[in-house]
């Protein structure tokens, strides 16, 4: 099985989380089937639609991973598919949908539109694997992105055994819709007070001398 | 204040909205089709570098600032694969300098604090998409902006969408 493998983060590939994301399942779908074989585009390199639009036409195995961009698919991505030539029905399509809010319930929206666009590209539907509680991949040193990136290799196993993420495996590494009221209750006061506190730091060391709630432009007239 | 954004340059659409809007003094109108807008890159400079600034110098800023002062905004887009377009999609991307890095709750799900206050959101759209979806993606968008959504509107529901400018 050949996979085309479509990074769909606005961000540089250095520092997309996606990429990590996708390291992972490439890992998993290799111990799965050696003989597996990808390739990978990254949309936030526009040097690279014209291959990536090329490579839309000629494979029949897609995966398009991508960030939750305010609920839905990023506007850069919308772009780049807006310029794809709708295919004949043979081509499986299937998506990694990863976001920052931790809740399974954060991602449904966009999952709600990426089960309608393999059929307005002329695709199949073979799934999307959702998962949230990613935005610190970028953020952390590269044996801790490792560690966060680990259970993907699993999903990159699953992926290549189903053909996608079509399965029950797959939905449940969704995790819980929401935290429950007492997980709720955790969270808010480690967010008030360490979660507080590390944003800062993460802030400074990035040369910020501002606070984080500063306000540059005027709230009123 | 109303803010309407308009990604489409479609003046009879424009045109639609303002006579419904007859003589009230309460809205203003920009006309984005043409101005000059990038995407968010995600380099997250606007909440951990330069807070509420964002680093992709276009005129963009002009749309964050205008939506900082007003108390309610809505889209008006064409379509895009059953979605708003990019160009649209992007001007909403670019809304995170509005919050802050910093995480809540709000009822059951976790929510960045506002930089500024929250705002209402609508959506008008014209071209083919599922009205279901779009309200529950409108609705989300103004999660995000601390409301609920004013709903989202096809192009011949524009006098319905007016009278929830409101
Ligand atoms: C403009 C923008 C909008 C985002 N919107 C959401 C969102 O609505 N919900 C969410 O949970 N995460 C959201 N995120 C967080 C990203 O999905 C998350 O950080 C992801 O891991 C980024 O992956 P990447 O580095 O490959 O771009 C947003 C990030 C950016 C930059």
């Amino acid at each position: 099985m050949h996979v085309l493998i479509i990074n769909g983060s606005p961000r540089v590939q250095k520092y997309s989380n996606t990429d990590k994301i996708i390291s992972a399942l490439k890992e998993g779908m290799e111990q799965y089937d050696p003989g597996i074989t990808t390739e990978l585009y990254s949309i936030s390199d526009r040097k690279q639609w014209d291959d990536a639009r090329e490579a839309f036409v000629r494979n029949d195995e897609i995966l398009i991973a991508l960030p939750l961009f305010v609920e839905c698919i990023p506007g850069l991505l919308l772009e780049f598919l807006s310029t794809l030539p709708p295919k004949d029905g043979h081509t499986r399509m299937s998506f990694v949908l990863q976001s920052g809010f931790a809740e399974a319930s954060q991602l449904r929206c966009g999952e709600k539109y990426l089960k309608t666009l393999p059929g307005r590209l002329g695709c199949i539907y073979k799934g999307t694997l959702i998962k949230g509680d990613n935005f610190s991949i970028r953020l952390v040193p590269d044996d801790m992105k490792k560690k966060i990136t680990a259970p993907y290799v699993q999903m990159g196993k699953v992926y290549a055994e189903h053909k996608g993420f079509d399965c029950e495996e797959a939905r449940k590494f969704a995790g819980p819709e929401y935290f429950n009221a007492p997980m709720r209750l955790i969270l808010r006061s480690i967010f008030a007070t360490f979660g507080r506190i590390m944003f800062r730091k993460t802030a400074r060391s990035w040369g910020c001398d501002k606070p984080l709630n500063y306000r540059p432009y005027p709230a009123s007239r | 204040m109303i803010l309407i954004i308009d990604t489409t340059g479609n003046e009879d659409m424009i045109n639609e909205i303002e006579s419904g809007l007859n003589g009230r003094n309460d809205y203003e109108i920009i006309r984005a089709k043409d101005m000059k807008i990038g995407h968010c890159i995600g380099c997250n400079y606007c909440w951990l570098k330069d807070p509420g600034i964002c680093s992709v110098k276009d005129d963009h800023e002009t749309i964050l600032k205008k939506m900082i002062l007003s108390d309610q905004i809505w889209l008006v887009s064409g379509t895009t694969l059953g979605f708003i377009t990019p160009l649209a999609k992007n001007i909403i991307d670019r809304i995170i300098p509005l919050a802050t890095m910093n995480l809540k709750f709000k009822g059951k799900q976790m929510r960045h604090e506002l930089r500024y206050k929250s705002y209402q959101f609508g959506l008008i759209y014209d071209g083919e998409a599922d009205k279901a979806f779009m309200e529950h993606w409108s609705d989300r968008v103004a999660i995000n902006f601390g409301s609920r959504t004013k709903g989202a509107f096809k192009r011949e529901e524009i006098k319905e969408a007016v009278s929830c400018m409101c």
